[in-house]
């Protein structure tokens, strides 16, 4: 029996501000910005808002919406407080809402000044998940995600013989999406060379291993798949969704496995409820917080066994025109960093044809993650319904 | 213009860690075990995960253990740390059947391997708080 949630949402609109070094606006300001981008995109008008699923904490709350948006009639509000896994974790939520009828258009939203705001080290202080890490790895060093993921990022390289070579894959192909969108914080082309060269941050994490500190906001809106239908852009419906949290999830380093983490868990339940699996994604939006992670979740995610995400990303696989784009955007590396929103809406666009000079043919499955907050990990698989 | 060096970030003991890091000041190595199925766990939490029972007792264990994976800091996040970067942290599989992270010292980057042996040092920085360190051994 098929899953009760498979294909019952559609995302039917999305939104993005310009992503930027430097802003005068708000990062609440940026949400609207967005949000508005996002209502528009799908014909809707503001009032039609009925769910609100803000990223949490930084931007706006439910009062903020209803205040700016004059939303009539609120009827759910809810924070997924799983860092970068929240934004494709909300999905789920959202689709939960919308296929039962307690909502109609559900938005989720994110607005940051990463780059003119406070920065990771100071944002992160804000999270009750990471008073374990505040506790004890805080005092002794280790605080900042660069930090605490290189660890697991040199146990892949010692035990399997992964390289800085494969992380410079994901940086260099990357980059080259990044150029093909345009709306994107880096928009020079970046070589092997160049990545090699950049300072080390935290080893094996060189500068271009990285995401961005970056302003923006993205937005999307879920809504019943029925509904979408009759809204202003092609269908692009949620086939699966999921979320997973991993053992020890407040304390990377307790974990039994560092390479194994909540997305493990996620993933077959949202290929299960989809109907599809690894052979079926034409387009991979990949939560790319560090290029290492990228290649760490392809394994998780059954593109390639334990080990061997290295190889798997290397001679042409992951660049557009590949066997699996991945990251046609720009990501977090290159694009913005919007808590990987924008991962979304770049799914989003590949599937209605809208991508423009990333376009992947012909593309008709897609899959999107969200990892986060020491290892919460979240995936949905998008399908061009049209 | 000189800016002034941040604090050092200190751990704010909980009424659930504070027997570890009341160890740490005495020189020992304090781990929780469940007072119902004995296993040992860390951090400190109230509940044993493998029986669910509320009690427990901190009980002094070797300081040995294995590198199970390490990084070297570079970028200083936190600028109190600006001056001892680049510096290597180590995660380590205690013998006492948790984790440890903590700095490595002594040990060339070239050198570090998965599996080496380390054993722990306690380093006081304040007159309440004594923080874990690794070296060979």
């Amino acid at each position: 029996m098929a899953h009760a949630l498979r294909e019952k949402a559609a995302i039917s609109g999305v939104g993005e501000t310009a992503y930027t070094r430097g802003t005068p606006k708000s990062p609440l300001a940026l949400q609207l910005e967005a949000s508005l981008a996002a209502i528009a995109d799908a014909g809707l008008s503001p009032r039609d808002i009925d769910g609100v699923v803000p990223y949490f904490p930084g931007g706006g709350i439910a009062e903020d919406f209803i205040a700016n948006l004059d939303l009539p009639d609120l009827k759910l509000s809810v924070f997924v407080p799983m860092g970068g896994a929240t934004c494709v974790a909300a999905i789920q939520t959202a689709a939960m809402a919308v296929a039962t009828g307690v909502c109609r258009h559900v938005l989720i939203s994110v607005g940051r000044t990463g780059y003119s705001g406070a920065r990771v080290s100071t944002r992160l202080q804000q999270f009750p998940q990471f008073a374990l890490a505040a506790e004890f790895e805080a005092p002794i060093g280790m605080f900042a995600p660069a930090q605490l993921y290189a660890q697991g990022a040199r146990r892949h390289m010692e035990l399997y013989g992964t390289t800085a070579r494969h992380f410079a894959e994901i940086a260099v192909v990357t980059r080259q999406h990044a150029i093909l969108n345009g709306n994107v914080v880096m928009n020079k082309p970046l070589t092997v060379e160049e990545h090699h060269a950049s300072r080390m941050i935290s080893d094996p994490f060189r500068l271009f291993d990285c995401s961005l500190e970056s302003d923006g906001g993205a937005a999307i809106i879920v809504s019943a798949a029925d509904r979408a239908r009759d809204l202003k852009k092609p269908l692009v419906t949620v086939m699966g969704v999921a979320e997973g949290h991993p053992e020890s999830p407040a304390s990377i380093a307790q974990r039994p496995d560092l390479l194994e983490f909540g997305l493990a868990k996620a993933a077959p339940r949202a290929y299960d409820m989809a109907g599809v699996g690894p052979k079926d994604i034409d387009v991979a939006e990949i939560y790319d917080c560090f290029t290492f992670t990228v290649i760490n979740q392809l394994e998780l995610l059954g593109f390639c066994k334990k080990g061997e995400g290295g190889p798997f990303i290397m001679d042409g696989r992951i660049g557009v025109g590949g066997e699996l784009p991945i990251n046609t955007h720009g990501g977090l590396l290159s694009q913005g960093h919007v808590v990987g929103l924008n991962h979304v809406v770049e799914l989003t666009r590949q599937l209605r044809r809208e991508a423009g000079k990333a376009q992947v043919k012909d593309a008709e499955v897609g899959l999107v993650t969200g990892y986060g907050d020491m290892g919460d990990g979240s995936v949905a698989i998008l399908r061009r319904a049209a | 213009m000189n800016a002034a060096v941040p604090e050092r970030p200190l751990p704010t003991p909980t009424r659930e860690s504070q027997s570890f890091w009341d160890g740490m000041r005495e020189g020992r190595f304090m781990v929780q075990h469940c007072a119902g199925c004995g296993k040992a766990r860390h951090y400190p939490r109230p509940v044993c995960p493998h029986c669910f029972s509320m009690e427990s007792t901190f009980k002094e264990m070797a300081t040995g253990g294995m590198i199970h994976t390490w990084t070297v800091c570079h970028h200083p996040f936190n600028f109190f740390f600006k001056a001892s970067a680049p510096y290597v942290v180590a995660l380590v599989d205690m013998d006492a059947g948790v984790r440890v992270n903590a700095p490595l010292r002594g040990i060339a980057e070239s050198d570090i391997k998965i599996g080496q042996r380390v054993r722990l040092g306690f380093e006081p920085v304040t007159k309440e708080i004594t923080l874990p360190f690794f070296v060979a051994g």
